[in-house]
């Protein structure tokens, strides 16, 4: 009887994915703790003084200062991607005029290395201002954002919305109970990939423009050769990406749960 | 009414390839009230685009549709169409399907869902209303399709190849469904379908559509009787259903080009 139910402990252990996960990371964690003890080396703290690190940050009100600065940026631009992105993705889905007025921009922002566009942002008068952090995480974040929602105004199926129109449906009905519901799923893709992109943007201005909040700690942390703590750093930027992936990821399904859910550029 | 006078409708024509294609050429038809209307032809030859027109979806070259006197210029409330591929919204349940086209008018939520739920009980989906359709099989959506077009009250129901896309069994368990439906509503049915043995069983006329460029090539006139949904087996053994039938396949033999030659060689030897 004994065996019976270990058996199936042991099978519910070795099927759980976080069974793997534990795995993976502990192996993870004594490599990179061997190779540290054995280097010895200023800049490669040990797995162990980076948990260290990571909890003293937790208890700095520097830290928790430099994260909420960082984090304005991060919701301002994101929010302002989200707000103008979508509008502007649907319009450029259906409408041929929008499409041809915006994608020129669209692909020079699709393409460009935003890095580049960082000293025109610090000349600009703009400057070293938060306004200057939010611009630069827009351009990161939106164009997913504009390029998911278009994709997906366009995957709506035209059957769907012949068969609106032959029951009368106006172009306004059409867009609120076809195009808009159609599109949702690919809108939410869209938002979840822009919402990577904005933490991304959020890190790199503050690394290469203004050295400010979470940006500015890392360069500070450099400087000083307190590698644990840069670390730290790193490992709390880690976790808040993804802790907000999977709320995005959460809320997509939740609001579009008939969806099977892939999107364009799910890799980007 | 419907009235088809001197329809002509080509595609294409004005892109670079100056290839255009010629659909639907001088159709005539006129259909009766309370008449159920099968459109057969080869794959291709433009009934599908006929009933479309009807629907008010397309637009066309020349010629007229007159409902009850009317000329068609777009969709209209007294038509509603049921399509092949059902085109349910995925993120609705079946009662929110059903009751779609009273939406779009404007009819306030309880009198629709009571609406709605009537029909669904008519064609056999009581029980299903809060489903969602990628939870029901082909049949039963296209059973809720039907149910969305009843829902409105429509005059004329235009319907294509709602079931060509369903297996054997269930295929003929809805046409039957749709006589015994029809027999009570006796709604005018204009009913598109590429097979012969749904076209007689289902009507009380056949229109007979050649292909490129699609026109009425014949009107068969069906005198099985009715009612028809009791014994759909013994209809299909009569010796009426046999020979209109067989008089609908030399016709459709003549208009399959790909079929033509084979023939010619196994006379010739």
């Amino acid at each position: 009887m004994s065996s019976v139910a270990s058996n199936g402990l042991v099978h519910r252990i070795t099927a759980s994915h976080a069974t793997y996960r534990i795995l993976t990371l502990a192996i993870f964690a004594a490599a990179w703790e061997a190779y540290a003890s054995q280097a010895r080396s200023l800049l490669i703290p040990k797995f162990t003084d980076t948990v260290t690190g990571f909890f003293t940050l937790l208890t700095d009100r520097h830290f928790w200062e430099a994260l909420i600065i960082s984090n304005q940026a991060l919701v301002l631009g994101f929010a302002i991607s989200v707000v103008l992105g979508i509008p502007l993705g649907l319009a450029m889905g259906r409408f041929r005029v929008a499409e041809r007025a915006v994608d020129v921009y669209l692909n020079i922002l699709l393409v460009t290395p935003m890095a580049a566009l960082i000293p025109i942002l610090l000349m600009s008068p703009l400057g070293l201002s938060l306004a200057s952090r939010v611009v630069l995480v827009v351009m990161f974040s939106i164009v997913m954002v504009v390029v998911n929602s278009r994709a997906g105004v366009r995957q709506v199926d035209p059957s769907l919305i012949e068969m609106a129109r032959s029951f009368g449906a106006s172009e306004r009905q059409i867009w609120w109970r076809v195009l808009l519901p159609g599109s949702l799923p690919a809108v939410m893709t869209g938002v979840r990939i822009g919402l990577g992109r904005a933490v991304t943007g959020m890190v790199i201005v503050e690394l290469l423009l203004v050295a400010a909040g979470i940006g500015g700690l890392i360069l500070e942390y450099r400087g000083f050769f307190k590698a644990d703590l840069l670390y730290g750093t790193v490992v709390i930027i880690v976790l808040e990406a993804l802790a907000l992936i999977t709320v995005a990821r959460w809320l997509e399904r939740r609001v579009t749960p008939w969806a099977r859910h892939r999107g364009v550029m799910e890799r980007a | 009414m419907i009235e088809v006078s001197g329809l002509n409708m080509t595609f294409g024509g004005n892109t670079r390839s100056g290839g255009s294609v010629e659909a639907l050429r001088d159709v005539n038809l006129r259909i009766e009230d309370n008449e159920f209307l099968t459109v057969l032809g080869p794959s291709g030859c433009g009934k599908t685009t006929l009933l479309r027109a009807i629907g008010g979806l397309l637009t066309w070259n020349a010629g007229q549709i007159r409902i009850d006197g009317r000329p068609v210029t777009g969709p209209g409330p007294e038509r509603a169409m049921v399509f092949q591929n059902v085109a349910l919204l995925p993120w609705d349940t079946v009662l929110s399907n059903v009751a779609f086209g009273l939406e779009l008018r404007g009819v306030a939520r309880a009198e629709r869902e009571r609406k709605a739920m009537e029909l669904i009980d008519l064609v056999g989906l009581s029980g299903f209303e809060r489903r969602m359709p990628r939870e029901l099989s082909g049949g039963m959506q296209q059973r809720v399709g039907l149910a969305r077009a009843l829902a409105v009250e429509p005059k004329v129901l235009l319907m294509d190849e709602p079931f060509g896309a369903l297996d054997e069994q269930t295929r003929r368990i809805l046409q039957e469904e749709l006589i015994r439906i029809w027999e009570r509503t006796r709604t005018t049915v204009v009913f598109v379908t590429h097979s012969m043995d749904e076209a007689v069983l289902l009507g009380d006329r056949i229109a007979l559509i050649t292909a490129r460029p699609g026109t009425v090539d014949e009107i068969v006139h069906v005198p099985l009787p009715r009612p028809r949904a009791r014994d759909i087996g013994s209809i299909e053994r009569s010796v009426e259903f046999v020979a209109i039938r067989s008089r609908l396949w030399e016709k459709l033999r003549e208009m399959q080009p790909d079929l033509r030659g084979p023939t010619k060689v196994a006379r010739a030897s």
